[in-house]
């Protein structure tokens, strides 16, 4: 089995959209992936447990992945969470509105 | 999104409409969005309670092609979610065991990353065991 590991700085928090967004990524490989910041280990895929990490801003994370497409997939996270935890990334405004606009259409639809 | 294999739905049955209605809401967004999270709170008239036609009405709405979990905010809102699955027999629905807000949250994430019904089901009970601190 392949695998592999890389190492970002991150340049804000992972507050619960970025970690949402690199559970729903990590899910989609078969490979297992993990995710560490200072001594603590979490799958992943797991969102709670990546919320559960509590990585701030100039911690460094790493990302490593075991399996077929463990390449891919730590190319994939590590996209994310330098895209999600920057300023003006998947943590902006814009994200949010479209999410509630979203959830509001779907609440209109089941009443 | 025609080109998206389905994704499980979820529906969060609470005895407040807004319980249920916040918790669809943070779901969906930390999730991205695109999965079906429907709120199936309070009564038919809004008030404290639970309504087995508002939950039949949720799980419909949430029934994308692949398969319902239903999360309870309480046991007594178990009662009403089983009587409502007797009158569904042919539906694909999962009654999930879990916290309520973190068995939402990590049902919906693992819904939307692809997973089938007993994934996504798992994925909610697994949430007893996520600590906070």
């Amino acid at each position: 089995m392949p695998a592999s590991s890389e190492s970002i700085t991150l340049t804000g928090d992972l507050h619960a959209r970025p970690a949402g967004a690199l559970a729903v990524a990590a899910g989609r490989f078969a490979a297992s992936v993990s995710v560490s910041a200072g001594s603590k280990t979490v799958d992943a895929k797991s969102v709670l447990g990546v919320m559960g990490l509590g990585a701030t801003s100039g911690q460094v994370v790493t990302v490593s992945a075991d399996g077929p497409d463990a390449e891919e997939a730590v190319a994939a996270l590590i996209a994310i969470v330098s895209e999600a935890t920057r300023v003006g990334g998947l943590g902006a405004a814009a994200v949010r509105s479209d999410a509630a606009a979203d959830s509001r259409a779907r609440a209109v639809g089941a009443s | 999104m025609s080109q998206v294999a389905p994704r499980v739905g979820i529906v969060l049955v609470s005895h407040s409409v807004r319980l249920a209605e916040g918790t669809a809401d943070l779901a969906g967004q930390v999730s991205g969005g695109t999965v079906r999270v429907l709120a199936a709170g309070g009564t038919e008239d809004g008030e404290l309670g639970t309504s087995a036609e508002k939950v039949a009405r949720a799980v419909a709405s949430a029934e994308a092609g692949a398969g319902v979990l239903v999360l309870p905010d309480l046991g007594s809102a178990v009662l009403t979610v089983r009587a409502m699955l007797e009158d569904m027999p042919g539906a694909r629905v999962v009654l999930a065991d879990a916290p309520f807000v973190e068995g939402a949250v990590a049902a919906t994430v693992t819904a939307a990353a692809g997973a089938d019904l007993k994934a996504v089901a798992t994925a909610a009970e697994e949430a007893w065991h996520a600590r906070k601190l």
